[in-house]
């Protein structure tokens, strides 16, 4: 890259951050709830870090008289360190959450008194969450910096002591507050005082460590909402070398490092979810390159990737965590655009589904707007569309939804596949507080109660859709370079494909050197990205007629009106040819439904249908066409 | 390089302490920055860190009271 086009690159980017900065502030100005949350998620894509935390957290102030619909939450952090870099953070990503959240914080290693004196700034503060986050090294020293010095015979008092005054401060905290407390579990010391031998004597540092968290989950659980913050878990997760930052610690009391203040925040954020109500219940899925690689459609049942081998191996292990949760109590959909069939083969037939048929409470397959589907599906099992994630690896789909139904929380799968996991685990959204029977049979009670009589319901913003996509169409006669291409589209195009001719290069070639042939490749750009050639229109003039002897889309662009566009360039190539009238017919395939109605849609009349189901039509231009859509950009 | 560096610095500082960038210049330092306690300046040394993807010493941390003093320690790691 030149040096102008990276400054250019450099401006165009923060000109962008800019842009989506004022958005945020002016939908939280107008009370547009998602919208903001939209923006500030992808602000914090954009620009991950400290200051754009604190930019959001400083917009919610400026905007703290706006009437949103974000949930109110006043939340008091007591601890043994400067907790306050964590704060930015918390603020911002509560409000990803649908919240505002504000903050008290006590000064650090004051929490004892905090707890214990009831006529203390914290209750004056009345908090809806307290959170007791202290470094296991500042509670408890004789584990930590001075376990070398404890006496054998004293180790066994260390947990009962700890145990007792977590007793004691919980008790203090109940008689003065019913709001729900945090406490921080124990992490392990990067380093062990007793070296390699440290895990296998009963008193080992490690040891003794775990006994101090199996006291505190009992005080918990013995305890009214008393919840466990597993910090041992998430330093674990991060790996205690990265997760402290030795100089900060040392240097300003602030030992969680920089980079992982926003993972501690998140880890708060899905415990205030459940308190607000917010966590989501319903898990909407794509089909394929979700569930499995490869588009059924297309490659069938033994083309699609799912198994124990790369890149199989990496869908199935994201369909275990689908059904962890399903066994959670979270209800699994299907909003899929496939042939019903080719799905029901792959339930019934394909021997490495992890998911059956019977784990997901609502099915939606069909060629519709996926937002369709997840209205239909919201409406099946009667939860609110805000309590939705859809989960897809297709942009266009996913912005699709976005566009039309923002309550719905959206996560686009992007990449590789052994990422899935990371990224649903890391989205954090279906957790709760209790996990109870009826849970785990939710999904099942819900199943039962599904019917299949959705309404139809209108999203009026699909032409908003088609617009927001910026679709460029490029409509070219096929030569010698797109040769190939188009044999190739001809010999896998399974499902929109009117016909399903085969043909190969030298078949097509002969075509080309035919002048009755108009024959046309079309390609697709979009604000995602170039599709590339994705269709191919074959015509031939017999007598009066130009008559389509194949129409092919390919299923990355199906539900986009690419195919009215290919019609329209049709009649043109019809009316320079002086001709009147286009014909067509369609035979049905076991794949094709997809494409089966394009000609009565675009107001062709049938004119007759043979014994074996193919069906014949016709366009008089002279009484019709078919009109460009207004959407795209023709190149 | 040098004016990105400094832009983007500007940026920083204007975030951490609450101001328009424009309001940050050669003679914006700590004791004449409302904003800029020392909270405030280990929230700036770590966005700097953060943005640039450095790690300052504390030698280098504790000479940052100013804004050249700044550029002049982020433009030595970079």
């Amino acid at each position: 890259m030149t040096d102008h086009a990276a400054a250019h690159e450099q401006a165009s980017a923060s000109s962008n951050e800019e842009e989506i900065r004022r958005s945020v502030l002016s939908h939280l100005e107008h009370g547009r709830t998602y919208d903001a949350m939209h923006a500030a998620r992808t602000l914090l894509e954009k620009q991950p870090g400290r200051r754009t935390h604190r930019f959001l957290r400083d917009t919610l102030d400026a905007t703290a008289a706006s009437a949103t619909g974000l949930k109110q939450l006043k939340v008091a952090l007591l601890s043994s360190f400067s907790i306050e870099f964590v704060q930015d953070s918390l603020v911002a990503l509560g409000l990803l959450g649908g919240m505002r959240i504000e903050i008290y914080r006590a000064g650090f290693g004051t929490f004892r008194q905090e707890l214990l004196d009831p006529g203390s700034a914290l209750y004056a503060w009345s908090p809806d969450v307290v959170i007791l986050a202290v470094e296991g090294g500042d509670w408890i020293p004789p584990a930590f910096g001075g376990y070398m010095e404890v006496k054998e015979d004293d180790f066994a008092n260390i947990a009962s002591r700890f145990k007792e005054e977590v007793s004691t401060l919980v008790g203090a905290f109940r008689a003065r507050s019913t709001s729900p407390l945090l406490i921080h579990n124990i992490a392990q010391p990067s380093w062990r005082k007793l070296g390699i031998l440290d895990p296998k004597p009963a008193n080992g540092q490690g040891p003794v460590i775990n006994q101090l968290n199996d006291s505190l989950s009992a005080v918990a659980r013995a305890a009214t909402d008393v919840h466990v913050v597993d910090y041992a878990a998430l330093v674990n997760r991060h790996g205690a070398m990265n997760w402290y930052d030795e100089r900060m610690k040392l240097y300003a009391k602030a030992p969680i490092a920089s980079a992982m203040q926003a993972h501690l925040s998140a880890e708060y954020v899905k415990f205030f979810s459940a308190f607000a109500g917010l966590t989501k219940k319903c898990l909407a899925l794509d089909l394929d390159n979700t569930l499995w690689g490869g588009v059924v459609g297309e490659d069938g049942i033994e083309g699609i990737h799912l198994g124990p081998d790369y890149p199989g191996s990496a869908f199935m292990e994201f369909q275990r965590l689908l059904l962890d949760l399903h066994r959670r109590g979270v209800l699994l959909a299907i909003a899929s655009k496939n042939n019903p069939a080719d799905v029901e083969e792959v339930f019934a037939g394909h021997r490495f589904m992890v998911l059956r048929r019977e784990h997901f409470a609502d099915v939606q397959i069909h060629w519709e707007a996926k937002s369709q589907s997840l209205i239909r599906i919201a409406e099946q099992l009667s939860i609110g569309l805000e309590q939705m994630v859809f989960v897809d690896d297709n942009p266009a789909e996913c912005e699709e939804v976005r566009r039309a139904l923002p309550m719905v929380r959206v996560i686009q799968l992007s990449g590789q596949p052994e990422y899935y996991v990371r990224t649903l685990q890391e989205a954090g959204l279906f957790d709760t507080l209790t996990i109870s029977a009826e849970d785990r049979r939710r999904g099942d009670l819900y199943r039962q109660r599904a019917q299949a009589n959705a309404a139809r319901l209108n999203v009026a913003s699909v032409e908003d859709y088609y617009r927001d996509l910026e679709m460029e169409i490029i409509v070219a006669p096929v030569d010698r370079a797109t040769l190939s291409r188009t044999a190739q589209l001809t010999q896998k195009t399974n499902q929109f494909n009117v016909t399903t001719l085969r043909y190969s290069e030298a078949e097509v070639a002969a075509r080309m050197a035919d002048p009755i042939w108009a024959m046309a490749t079309v390609g697709v750009k979009d604000k995602f990205g170039d599709n590339g050639i994705v269709g191919v229109v074959m015509a031939q003039e017999r007598g009066e007629n130009l008559d389509i002897d194949t129409l092919l889309l390919s299923c990355r662009v199906i539900g986009r009106t690419v195919e009215t566009a290919m019609l329209a360039h049709l009649c043109d190539q019809a009316r320079r040819r002086r001709i009147r009238t286009v014909t067509a017919w369609v035979v049905p395939s076991r794949k094709n439904a997809p494409a089966r109605d394009v000609f009565e849609r675009h107001g062709f009349s049938k004119i007759g249908e043979d014994d074996t189901g193919v069906t014949f039509w016709s366009l008089d231009l002279e009484a019709g066409t078919v009109e460009w859509p207004s959407w795209f950009k023709r190149l | 390089m040098r004016d990105d560096i400094e832009q983007k610095i500007k940026q920083i500082m204007a975030d951490i302490f609450h101001l328009d960038p424009k309001q940050i210049d050669e003679e914006t330092a700590m004791d004449n920055t409302e904003a800029w306690d020392s909270a405030n300046h280990i929230s700036l040394v770590l966005a700097l860190e953060d943005e640039f993807s450095i790690t300052f010493d504390v030698s280098e941390i504790e000479t940052m009271t100013s804004f050249p003093d700044v550029v002049q320690a982020v433009a030595a790691r970079t």
